[in-house]
């Protein structure tokens, strides 16, 4: 054995010219490897796989003429983006492949984008350079962004749509929830275009807590503010008994009392015989009112019912003091001036009905067990503290106390944060996604020492607000602003003068929308001046009734005097007015009864308008649209005309259908919609 | 077969073309083997004879030489790797990314010259520890060792310079760290830092800075210094042959 491994060296290495072309041979061979690597890589044996699919299909001729070796890339500089997933994704655009079994070589799903003008990566991540499915995919040694999980896909959509999409419920869902659960009052979301996220949950000023309500609700609300209402926006602090019982103490401490003081509850009012007679009147007036619009309540099956623009009111009994909820039902403004609830002008008896109401509404079992003695100076300095420590006023308005600036890290770009910037703990998915999920599901897991309150998120909510999250990238901040569609801007609007006191007062633009600004409860009133007679607006607002068959809410009334509703109607007739036209440029006068009845025709026979309207409520049973039986009263000429000439026109993203009416079609409609001059709805059933 | 061979290389050499290159002719005289040293540009540096044992794989390892082969390796990938990279800042990774996904055999060739840097800074330090343990440093050959020393230090810029050019992490932190090492030098410190960098952070300036550095200043520098040095080897008596051969020298 020996002697055979002596005579092979000697063979190779025996002397010197031996052993120099041995070691060159050697060396050949090792530099070999490089090309050889090279010819036999990853994606070369894709594109053969590729090929060996489609030669078997029926469409073989077509998808060989589509198919190009060699590696291939989307190529979009300005973009960052170098994307050579095609070199083995090679059927993404083949419409006969979306059957195909392996998703490397199925058809990409369809989207409203070009592959070619976007890319890959902008969406989906990972690593658009790369050649192999390792490098690609996952978070390698050099590469931190694997491929978003498919779930959060909709980030992707996110980084260049600013505003809502259809196509994307669930990246709108987060955004709604990061505005609506108020993470912005903390940490700053600067988007894009510039613009902030705001919040948009609307906490309520401490100042004067104390007129509010008691010291041991406020204690059992931080303790757990979900135990009071399930849809209290606060989050939960997991402040411990002693913690809580100082918070309480120093918010109580800081109080002060409101200017003018609260009046003591009005008591002959509340036990009045009227509404001693009648138990059900509190209940009659919150319907009335449509409290419910707005406000949610459980009813005694233990459902919630109710808007979610205010607050929940199933315990409020037990909450507010009783003579703050006559202050406030009388006159919101008088504690809280920034408020989205209307000053509803009730008089004294309906001030008293309904806060005998609200005070029956209670919780008892919520602060039954809350026992606290008095605050000590030292508790309130304690609860102090902790009130700063814990960022309190980044929400609440405290006396005392700044609003403190950036009290939370910045979320601009965290949808880019690099792992090694992020500290992990045990149980949370080593990826950005996990990270962020994490924090939002339990945020205090990540040490007990975050400040970072504890949200009640549902598991899908979670996915949704990471989702939102993750659509906040470099690449979103970074790339061209032609590639981005804004987010609509929210700005201030306020109307002028007397109307525009009037309207703030009554609190319009929370139901209504002018000119792109305000709710979206009730209708567009921006060109109501336009469409709409002076005479049935005052009537309208001295006695609102619903206008659609379908609805059963309709606007609250008022009690207004009658010089308001006067300044009011005049205001928005003049103001409210549409550019476009004149209302008065088709008078009534020049239509006849031929075209009248030409009208009837079109509207019951061509258009078949009565499939979801009512011009006659003896016959018709439309109820998707309003009833147009008292049109020749509400409206005006010009208007009709113009609507049914193109309703996206005059309202966009109504779901009137435009006809495409002929002008003498619109015209003979129009003079029978103007010829219907009944009453509303209750005066006709009455008939 | 060896005699077609033989004559068919004679032919060559006494070729009109092959002798205006190489003017000294065939021939085995010492002579003639000298000229040919003597008239070839690259090989005049070095001495026309040398002692056998000079020649043994003992007397300096061959360390020297290994050295300059793997200074050859670094030129030769270096250039063919300029062909790939652009010295600037939203450019520079991306082409390490091309170059290990898209360019052929671009890893073997960032690898190669990875490791060929490596192993100079290897054997220039055990050439050097060769040098000094055999007491070759001492004269005739001082200033030979000063021009290692001068030598050691562009080997160690070369490395430096070249750590910057993938412009990723550990590159931007290397520099980061070497650049602010560079401003704790008393009173001149702040100065030396913005000339390194050619601004108050690395940056694009810093990027091409070190380009330049690394692909022009300092490989020229070497070569100078490499030439000087081989020469000096002749010059200062060749390779130093070892104690008992040195004496015998004086006798």
């Amino acid at each position: 054995m020996r002697n055979k491994l002596h005579a092979l060296w000697r063979t190779f290495f025996g002397d010197s010219a031996r052993a120099f072309g041995s070691a060159s041979v050697i060396l050949l061979l090792l530099l070999a490897i490089a090309p050889a690597k090279n010819h036999f890589s990853q994606w070369r044996h894709y594109q053969k796989q590729y090929l060996h699919l489609i030669r078997g299909r029926a469409d073989a001729v077509t998808l060989e003429r589509h198919f190009q070796g060699g590696i291939q890339q989307i190529w979009m500089p300005e973009q960052q983006v170098t994307d050579r997933c095609t070199t083995c994704h090679l059927g993404l655009k083949e419409a006969s492949l979306a059957d195909v079994s392996s998703v490397a070589f199925r058809e990409h799903p369809v989207i409203p984008h070009k592959l070619t003008e976007f890319g890959c990566t902008t969406c989906h991540r990972g690593q658009g350079a790369a050649t192999t499915v390792e490098e690609a995919h996952s978070a390698t040694e050099q590469w931190e962004q694997p491929l978003l999980p498919a779930k959060y896909i909709e980030a992707g959509c996110g980084q260049c749509h600013l505003e809502n999409q259809t196509g994307t419920p669930f990246l709108n869902q987060g955004r709604q929830l990061i505005s609506n659960s108020g993470c912005t009052h903390c940490h700053t979301i600067k988007q894009a275009d510039g613009t902030y996220i705001m919040p948009d949950d609307d906490p309520p000023s401490l100042k004067h807590i104390a007129d509010k309500t008691t010291r041991d609700w406020v204690y059992a609300w931080i303790k757990d503010p979900q135990a009071y209402a399930s849809t209290a926006t606060m989050p939960n602090y997991h402040f411990s008994d002693d913690d809580a019982r100082d918070v309480s103490a120093f918010i109580l401490a800081q109080s002060t009392p409101l200017q003018p003081p609260l009046q003591p509850p009005l008591q002959p009012l509340k036990a009045d015989a009227k509404a001693a007679a009648d138990p059900a009147a509190g209940t009659t007036l919150y319907g009335q009112s449509f409290c419910a619009s707005c406000h949610a309540m459980q009813n005694a099956a233990g459902m919630m019912v109710g808007g979610n623009v205010g607050p929940e009111l199933t315990g409020i009994g037990t909450k507010a003091k009783p003579e703050w909820l006559q202050d406030w039902v009388a006159n919101p403004n008088h504690y809280d001036p920034a408020t989205m609830m209307p000053h509803y002008r009730f008089d004294a008896q309906q001030v008293a009905t309904l806060t005998g109401f609200l005070e029956s509404k209670t919780e008892p079992d919520f602060v039954a067990n809350v026992h606290l003695d008095g605050a000590t100076p030292q508790q309130i300095e304690h609860g102090k503290r902790l009130v700063v420590e814990n960022g309190c006023a980044s929400c609440h308005e405290i006396n005392g106390i700044k609003k403190p600036e950036n009290f939370a890290p910045e979320l601009s770009r965290i949808g880019s944060k690099p792992l090694n910037q992020l500290i992990f703990v045990e149980g949370v998915e080593h990826t950005l996604p996990g990270y962020v999920a994490g924090k939002v599901r339990n945020p205090r897991a990540f040490g007990p020492s975050l400040k970072m309150p504890q949200f009640k998120f549902t598991p899908q909510q979670i996915d949704a607000v990471t989702t939102a999250l993750l659509a906040l990238t470099d690449r979103a901040q970074s790339q061209p602003p032609t590639m981005r569609i804004a987010s609509v801007q929210q700005t201030k609007y306020q109307p002028a003068g007397n109307a525009g006191q009037l309207m703030r007062d009554l609190r319009c633009l929370t139901c209504h929308m002018i000119d792109g600004h305000g709710g979206d409860m009730a209708p567009d009133l921006t060109w109501e001046g336009t469409a709409v007679q002076h005479e049935w607006l005052t009537q309208f607002l001295k006695n609102p009734e619903t206008l659609r068959p379908a609805l059963i809410r309709r606007m609250p009334k008022f009690n207004l005097t009658d010089a308001e509703i006067n300044t009011l109607a005049d205001y928005m007739m003049t103001v409210y007015q549409t550019p476009e036209f004149d209302r008065d440029s088709l008078p009534v006068s020049q239509f006849g009864t031929a075209q009248v009845e030409q009208g009837r025709q079109l509207f019951y026979s061509k258009f078949a308008c009565q499939s979801c309207h009512i011009a006659d409520y003896k016959t018709d049973k439309g109820y998707i649209g309003p009833a147009l039986a008292g049109t020749g009263k509400r409206f005006n000429a010009a208007w009709v005309y113009r609507w049914l000439k193109d309703p996206q026109a005059l309202r966009p993203g109504t779901i009137e259908p435009n006809q495409h009416m002929t002008d003498d079609e619109a015209r003979s409609l129009t003079a029978f919609l103007m010829s219907l001059k009944s009453g509303g709805a209750q005066e006709a059933m009455k008939k | 077969m060896a005699s077609t061979l033989d004559r068919l290389i004679d032919q060559v050499r006494e070729n009109r073309i092959w002798r205006s290159i190489f003017r000294s002719g065939t021939g085995e005289s010492n002579l003639h083997r000298s000229l040919f040293v003597q008239q070839n540009v690259f090989l005049h540096l070095f001495s026309v004879k040398a002692r056998k044992r000079t020649l043994e794989f003992s007397a300096t390892w061959y360390l020297g030489a290994l050295t300059f082969g793997t200074f050859l390796i670094l030129v030769i990938t270096g250039v063919l790797l300029m062909l790939y990279y652009h010295p600037s800042v939203p450019q520079a990774y991306v082409d390490m990314k091309d170059l290990q996904f898209v360019v052929s055999s671009g890893v073997f060739l960032r690898n190669l010259h990875r490791w060929s840097a490596h192993a100079m800074v290897f054997l220039v330090f055990a050439h050097m520890f060769k040098v000094f343990y055999r007491g070759a440093y001492r004269p005739p050959r001082e200033f030979n060792w000063v021009i290692g020393v001068v030598l050691l230090l562009m080997t160690l810029l070369l490395s430096y310079t070249g750590y910057l050019l993938p412009w990723d992490q550990l590159a931007f932190w290397a520099v980061t760290v070497g650049s602010n090492i560079a401003s704790a030098v008393p009173v001149m410190g702040g100065k030396m830092r913005f000339l390194m960098l050619g601004g108050t952070a690395v940056n694009a300036n810093a990027l091409l800075r070190f380009y330049v550095l690394h692909c022009v200043i300092l490989p020229f520098a070497a070569i100078l210094f490499i030439a000087i040095h081989f020469w000096r080897i002749r010059k200062d008596g060749g390779i130093y042959p070892g104690e008992s051969a040195a004496e015998g020298d004086a006798k």
